[in-house]
């Protein structure tokens, strides 16, 4: 299974194993990783699931949806690698991915 | 069987008995029967938080596309493109992302300033004497202030788009609605929107003229005026109605736990957990409809295709599975998010402007007002099919004591109004029928009530064009009939029609008396 790591704002890491098929928002909703809201349960309309993706990620992981682009202005404190972990689905070939959570969502 | 005789659990939205208090009823639901069937209007209903969620997440089993109000949905109305509370996709995430930019949070926080000013200009005046009303003060002004503000209509007009929104949206207590001549299109805000056409500007309405999308077809082009008409409908609704109920609860649930009240006026740091709290406690909108497309299962008990089902969100937000000692009102409970903004991907988009404007509401009523009680003597609960929460709720500090007099609850009580009186004759299918109408002019347009062997029923719609007269009127007995009066008044006599539903038009005289 892949394993992600989410690191908290305070700089605590999680490393999880996370199923393929389901999403980022999922892995970390699932595990009850601090910093992760998700209040509308990953129909990408309230942007309180925002994450930063880690510097060597960013290129495979790739940019926003459409729709994403719009709701993540919800999203406080929005950087240009920031995305919305309800938008990311896990494969194989994210294992050993890396995200930062923001200091509020 | 049950050792116990007790009988099944049961609740419909329109039997008055549970609109003061429908939770006893949704717990047994919770318990009893997680899925409920009420046969009476044939539909179903979940209550526990679970089965609320999954429900409302799962748009493919569960669409919106055939209204989100029990009888809009029993009743197949047409719902035009634009009507994105009522939409599937694709159409849905096309409008809806349009209209996700205009209410981030960002945005609406920036607005605090006039949501203050609002506040201090509703309640400034009222300090003095210690008397206050929740809703005819504040509910039923400031939120209606705030979305006029962001669309962009002159304050002087915002009362009559007030009037329009409770005509079409506000259903009548104890009733199901009829939504076959229900309009969803803006036609108040014709004149605004031609208007801001040519004078653009930096609200709503100008940023809906300029927005560009990619439609269902492909095609990257602009909202239609009509489109822009039913948005702007929609946003001036929801933004009025609600935000008016959650103002109510905060007077009401507030004064009746003095302690809590005096934790937040001393430390309103707490304040937006209080709101998160009473939005729990109280929902305004308390069910959230949706058609079945297809065959799917609760509890192992079928639901089919075809269906309407209600998502108690009331109910579940008082699930002891979810919440510790749901019945409670705590505002230090651990924050589990409540259902009360819906969830997925029709999840209010004005939760943010509620929100602020709910903390501030309470803010500024607490700067003035540390302690209240409610003249519940002289408020009135209404529970609609959309809405649940009170229409007048005087309070008064301790040392002003209660109003000697309310006007406000006379008017919401509809007390049969004096004036004329007149005796009518209708040559039912069934037989001559007669009735007797008191009625009270205002205009052109009057309000009475019809009494008859079938019922005591009001006069709603009342019309008066010169020598023409025209109502309707609601029964219940022997069928739910919606019946259109249509009359000519010569003297102290009429002649004309009424119109009994789908049974065709009957003959009506009528006397003075």
């Amino acid at each position: 299974m892949p394993q992600i790591t989410y690191i908290e704002f305070n700089g605590t890491p999680h490393r999880l194993d996370v199923e393929p098929g389901l999403t980022l928002m999922h892995g970390a909703r699932d595990n009850n990783i601090p910093g992760i809201a998700a209040d509308c349960g990953g129909a990408c309309v309230c942007g309180t699931c925002h994450v930063y993706i880690d510097e060597a990620w960013r290129e495979r992981i790739g940019g926003r949806t459409a729709i994403e682009s719009a709701t993540i202005e919800f999203s406080n404190e929005v950087a240009p690698h920031s995305r919305l972990a309800c938008q990311i689905t896990i494969t194989d070939a994210l294992d050993g991915l890396v995200v930062r959570l923001p200091e509020s969502q | 069987m049950n050792a116990v005789n007790k009988p099944a659990p049961h609740w419909d939205p329109y039997d008055q008995q549970y609109f003061a208090n429908p939770y006893p009823a949704w717990s047994r639901l919770r318990e009893e029967a997680p899925l409920y069937y009420n046969e009476q209007y044939d539909f179903y209903a979940v209550s526990r938080y679970e089965d609320v969620e999954r429900g409302l997440f799962d748009r493919d089993t569960f669409i919106s596309g055939k209204g989100g109000i029990l009888e809009m949905i029993k009743q197949n109305v047409p719902i035009p493109p634009g009507v994105f509370i009522f939409e599937d996709p694709p159409l849905h995430t096309m409008h809806r992302s349009l209209l996700t930019r205009v209410f981030t949070p960002k945005k609406m926080n920036a607005l605090e300033p006039q949501i203050r000013a609002f506040c201090a200009k509703a309640l400034d005046p009222l300090v003095a004497g210690g008397r206050f009303n929740f809703i005819d003060n504040l509910g039923s002004e400031m939120p209606l202030r705030v979305i006029g503000m962001l669309l962009g209509i002159p304050e002087e007009d915002l009362k009559s788009v007030q009037h329009r929104v409770n005509e079409n949206l506000r259903t009548e207590p104890g009733k199901a609605s009829d939504y076959s001549e229900h309009s969803f299109v803006g036609e108040g805000y014709e004149d605004y929107l031609d208007w801001r056409m040519k004078n653009p500007s930096d609200d709503l309405m100008t940023e809906l003229l300029n927005a560009e999308f990619v439609d269902e077809t492909g095609t990257n082009r602009k909202l239609t005026r009509d489109e822009i008409l039913i948005f702007i409908n929609i946003l001036a609704g929801a933004g009025n109605e609600t935000t008016n109920r959650l103002i109510g609860w905060t007077g009401k649930v507030l004064a009746e736990h003095p302690d809590q009240r005096r934790q937040i006026y001393e430390n309103r740091a707490l304040i937006p957990q209080a709101i998160e709290e009473l939005l729990r406690f109280e929902p305004p909108g308390p069910s959230v409809g949706r058609y079945v497309a297809k065959d799917t299962e609760f509890h192992g008990q079928k639901v089919p295709a075809g269906s309407a089902i209600l998502f108690l969100v009331g109910a579940a937000n008082r699930d002891e599975r979810k919440f510790t000692n749901g019945e409670a009102f705590d505002i230090h409970r651990a924050r589990v998010p409540h259902l009360t903004f819906g969830y997925g991907f029709h999840a209010c988009l004005g939760n943010a402007l509620a929100r602020i404007e709910g903390r501030i509401a309470l803010d500024e009523i607490l700067n003035r007002f540390p302690e209240w009680h409610c003249d519940l003597d002289n408020a009135y609960l209404s529970s609609t099919s959309t809405v649940r929460g009170w229409e007048t709720l005087p309070a008064y500090t301790p040392k002003a004591g209660k109003a000697p007099v309310s006007i406000g609850a006379a008017i919401a009580k509809d007390n049969a109004p004096s004036g004329e009186k007149w005796k009518l004759l209708l040559k039912t299918p069934m037989g001559p029928q007669e009735m007797i109408m008191t009625l009270t002019r205002d205009g052109a347009s009057f309000s009475g009530r019809i009494e008859s062997p079938m019922g005591s029923e009001a006069v709603n719609g009342g019309k008066i064009e010169g020598e023409k007269l025209s109502w309707v009127m609601e029964v219940t007995k022997p069928a739910k009939l919606k019946v259109t009066f249509d009359v000519t008044q010569s003297g102290e006599t009429m002649t004309g029609t009424a119109k009994l539903g789908m049974f065709g038009k009957a003959a009506l005289t009528g006397k003075r008396v």
